[in-house]
């Protein structure tokens, strides 16, 4: 057999390695436009600021856009736009707002501006667009008393509007009218106020954008900023390797020690959001739920002591060390410990199979219990490796739980038709008192609480140690009274805290350091270039 | 005359097609899941928003009277707005559609003629090293899941040589109105790897076929006639052996190529290449019904279409087609 004379093998070898350098002359010529690239896991679904507030939007558009105020990597408040704000009385804010801002096409930001932000979200943009809305719901009014200064009547108290501002990016009044979704998504460039000026973008697929050299905040790092949306994370990894990109965000964890090997570098934080198994305490009995042989049975979930059992059977060390390989740290409340409002008192114990065993039965149920634990698949890291490892520690009290996994969508559409009694979930919020509020509060439609309280979980003690702790302005005295409602809901298990997961971003040589922020946004402007 | 009753056919196969395809199609992305928790930040969204926009996407309606919205609007000329995107369905499939187009058909136009004539050489000899040899490579190459070899061109092509990107589009130039990456070197560079991993098993099934062809031509009277006048081996093999084993091999290239324009679902999303069966699989993750149903319409469109496309080839290629109809 013959293969081919070897003049054609050596012509092909020149023609691959004269091709290969054509490629890396093409990059050598980005980096000395000094372009930043960037792979994300983010889909950047449109380019209205208040259409869905996710963080793939956020993550991206803040590049553009920005807020009145900011939160810093440990959740402080920052000034933004606004440079400095204060409550003129129980229901009056004022904020005071930077000078000399301009938005990108020039003209100059003012306290109108604002205004048209919060009428468009509170006035104009229908649903399906939404999840600004609430933080507006408690603004009666909004006007301008000079170009730099906006007043904002509430309400009743809402001390939480400055945070509010933190996640509603400010866009500039148009001549005439509002602008819709459709027309900024048809490519009409989004103008803010952001250090990178919008370039152009394909949906679902890349974001190009430049300096924005007359940015307030001085000179932005980056001529060029690179967003691909890579959703494989196999593919970001390999991006990232082969130098493709400088910047690969939500790297599994598996992946890191092969990262780290091929000279990439690692920054990771704590997750400022909680995953949990939540029980649903409310109905008589519950779907899947049967004693061991196979009959129904009441609502064990209703008794604290069996709540309490399994959360004492949870092994947080193997979610946290070999599911999550050691990017995760074992949860007890809604933040990682540190964050405003946490408490120090709650730490994550070990497991103690014993005692939850003889909790289990003076609850009524010595011989344990059959369950089907239910949860999402690809959501969340670890999340239905997750449903079999506690599957597995309760086991050993006795309690025999079916792990069932299903797509997030159809996860969701199950539980909202009650289709099961204990499932794993997440959350994330911009304090720890908007979980506590969605999370835990008692459901009340009126007032807003308990969204995300499936299980109808009611606590009338933590409700009102929880309002108390919202009507306090944001600072020591309002931690410390969230940590105090947070001690007091968990002593009563009414979920089991499992991990704060990790963020995770790889970065590359020309990158000096990059800035994680526990949110888990992506930004050009959390990188520090490397010094050439 | 012949030529429109055969369009009008085509057509008749093509409505009850795309009537069943759309019903299944609507009804199997509606048992899924309720888009609304992909639309709306189920963490942060209260029960009111939720119920809005229920209420403006449509669902709180009766499947039957969402489906005969759907059939109206199509009929109408439109396919709704993506959930997800916010932008015209039928848009974000034109959009990705050159993407797709380029990709399926820089990997056929590798894999048909290698295919076909690695297939014809093997088959005219018949048992030998080379014959064995295309034959075992064929079978690896069919049964290797196409995610493991695209993985595979990835840690060699791309990881461990850093000779091609290990995924994206490069960069793009503008003809008819739509990005391509064929016209530009760094495009070009960029489609190596994913076309090769759509062509290779490609390779593998046109050889495969074009060899068992070959095999069975060579030992009919024809062949041996011709061998007999004089004809040199490569005259037979090209000018009677080729347009006698062809109409298998355009059948095949022809499905293959649907296949690859719906369904290049796995290469495209470990390429990261945003082609459509990226979209369609990407929509359905979403439940983002009307960019599945529109994708799914234009599948069907392009298998019907690729289908009569083929059916003309025969009668191009094969006489006896043209004599029988």
């Amino acid at each position: 057999m013959k293969l081919g004379n070897p003049f054609r093998a050596c012509l092909l070898s020149t023609f691959l390695i004269s091709a290969s350098f054509w490629g890396a002359a093409d990059s050598a010529q980005a980096q000395e436009r000094g372009e930043l690239r960037i792979a994300t896991s983010y889909k950047l679904m449109t380019l209205d600021p208040q259409y869905a507030n996710l963080n793939e939007n956020t993550s991206l558009l803040s590049h553009i856009y920005e807020r009145l105020v900011y939160q810093d990597e440990n959740l402080e408040l920052k000034p933004g736009l606004a440079t400095s704000w204060r409550p003129l009385s129980d229901a009056q804010w004022e904020f005071k707002l930077r000078d000399n801002v301009r938005f990108h096409d020039g003209s100059a930001f003012t306290a109108d501006d604002v205004v048209y932000t919060i009428e468009r979200i509170r006035d104009f943009l229908k649903p399906p667009s939404g999840g600004f809305r609430s933080y507006v719901s408690g603004i009666k009014s909004v006007s301008a008393s000079d170009p730099l200064t906006v007043v904002i009547e509430t309400n009743g108290a809402v001390p939480n509007l400055p945070l509010f501002f933190s996640s509603i990016f400010v866009m500039n009044r148009p001549s005439e009218g509002f602008e819709t979704t459709e027309d900024l998504n048809a490519g009409r460039s989004p103008v803010g106020t952001g250090p990178y000026r919008f370039e152009s973008w394909s949906s679902g697929e890349n974001l190009e954008l430049a300096r924005n050299d007359a940015y307030w905040g001085g000179k932005p790092a980056w001529s060029k900023v690179a967003f691909r949306v890579i959703e494989s994370p196999a593919a970001r990894v390999a991006a990232l390797s082969t130098g493709e990109v400088d910047v690969a965000d939500a790297i599994p964890a598996r992946d890191v020690a092969s990262l780290k090997e091929r000279g990439a570098r690692i920054a990771s934080v704590g997750a400022a959001r909680v995953n949990f198994v939540q029980f649903d305490v409310s109905r008589e009995t519950l779907p899947g739920v049967t004693d061991k042989s196979g009959q129904p049975i009441g609502n064990p979930f209703k008794d604290r002591l069996v709540r309490r059992a399994l959360a004492m059977a949870t092994d947080r060390g193997i979610l946290v060390d070999k599911i999550l390989a050691g990017y995760g740290t074992a949860a007890a409340q809604v933040f990682p410990n540190g964050l405003p409002g946490t408490s120090a008192n709650l730490v994550p114990g070990t497991p103690n199979y014993d005692e939850a065993k003889s909790l289990l039965s003076k609850a009524g149920f010595p011989d344990g219990f059959n369950l089907v634990l239910a949860g999402p698949a690809g959501r969340y890291p670890g999340d239905a490796e997750s449903l079999q490892a506690v599957a597995q520690s309760w086991a050993r009290i006795g309690v025999n739980a079916q792990p069932s996994a299903a797509p997030f969508s159809v996860f969701n559409t199950k539980r909202a038709a009650g289709d099961y009694a204990v499932w794993y979930g997440g959350t994330s919020g911009e304090a720890a008192d908007i979980i506590l509020h969605t999370l835990l509060a008692s459901p009340n439609p009126e007032r807003g609480t308990g969204a995300l309280n499936f299980g109808k979980y009611r606590n009338e003690g933590f409700d009102a140690m929880l309002a108390k702790a919202e009507s306090i302005e944001v600072g020591p005295d309002r931690n410390q009274a969230l940590a105090q409602a947070t001690e007091l809901v968990m002593a009563d298990q009414p979920i089991i805290p499992l991990y704060h997961f990790h963020h995770i971003v790889g970065y590359g040589p020309r990158i000096g350091s990059y800035v994680m922020h526990p949110r888990g946004w992506t930004t050009a402007m959390q990188t520090l270039a490397a010094m050439e | 005359m012949g030529l429109i009753s055969v369009a009008l056919g085509r057509l008749s196969q093509a409505l009850p097609l795309l009537i069943a395809m759309s019903l299944i199609g609507f009804i199997g992305i509606h048992s899924v899941g309720n888009p609304v928790f992909n639309v709306v930040n189920i963490e942060t969204a209260t029960p009111e928003d939720i119920r809005q926009a229920t209420i403006a996407l449509g669902l709180d309606q009766p499947i039957w009277r969402q489906y005969l919205l759907f059939v109206g609007n199509v009929i109408r000329g439109n396919f709704g707005t993506s959930y997800i995107y916010h932008l015209p369905a039928f848009e974000l499939v034109i959009a990705r559609l050159p993407a797709t187009l380029e990709l399926a058909s820089v990997a056929m136009l590798i894999a048909a003629p290698l295919g076909t004539g690695l297939g014809l050489v093997a088959g005219r000899r018949n048992g030998t090293l080379f014959d064995r040899t295309v034959l075992k490579a064929s079978v690896s190459a069919l049964s290797i899941p196409s995610f493991w070899l695209a993985m595979m061109l990835i840690l060699v092509g791309a990881i461990l040589t850093g000779w091609f990107p290990s995924g994206g589009r490069g960069s793009t130039a503008s003809f008819l109105g739509q990005e391509w990456s064929v016209f530009t070197g760094n495009g070009l560079w960029h489609l190596v790897l994913p076309a090769l991993a759509l062509a290779i098993p490609n390779i593998a099934l046109i050889a495969r076929l074009s060899r068992s062809g070959t095999i069975e031509v060579e030992s009919l009277d024809y062949t041996r006639f011709c061998r007999a006048k004089g004809l040199s081996p490569e005259r037979i093999l090209f000018r009677h052996t080729l347009p006698n084993i062809s109409v298998p091999i355009v059948t095949i290239i022809g499905l293959q190529f649907g296949g690859m324009l719906a369904f290049a679902v796995v290469v495209e999303s470990i390429f990261s290449w945003p082609g459509v069966g990226k979209l369609l699989i990407d929509s359905i993750q979403l439940l983002d019904r009307p960019v599945v149903m529109a994708t799914l319409t234009f599948i069907s469109v392009a298998f019907v279409a690729l289908n009569a496309l083929v059916d003309l080839l025969y009668a191009v290629l094969d006489p006896r087609v043209r004599l029988s109809s």
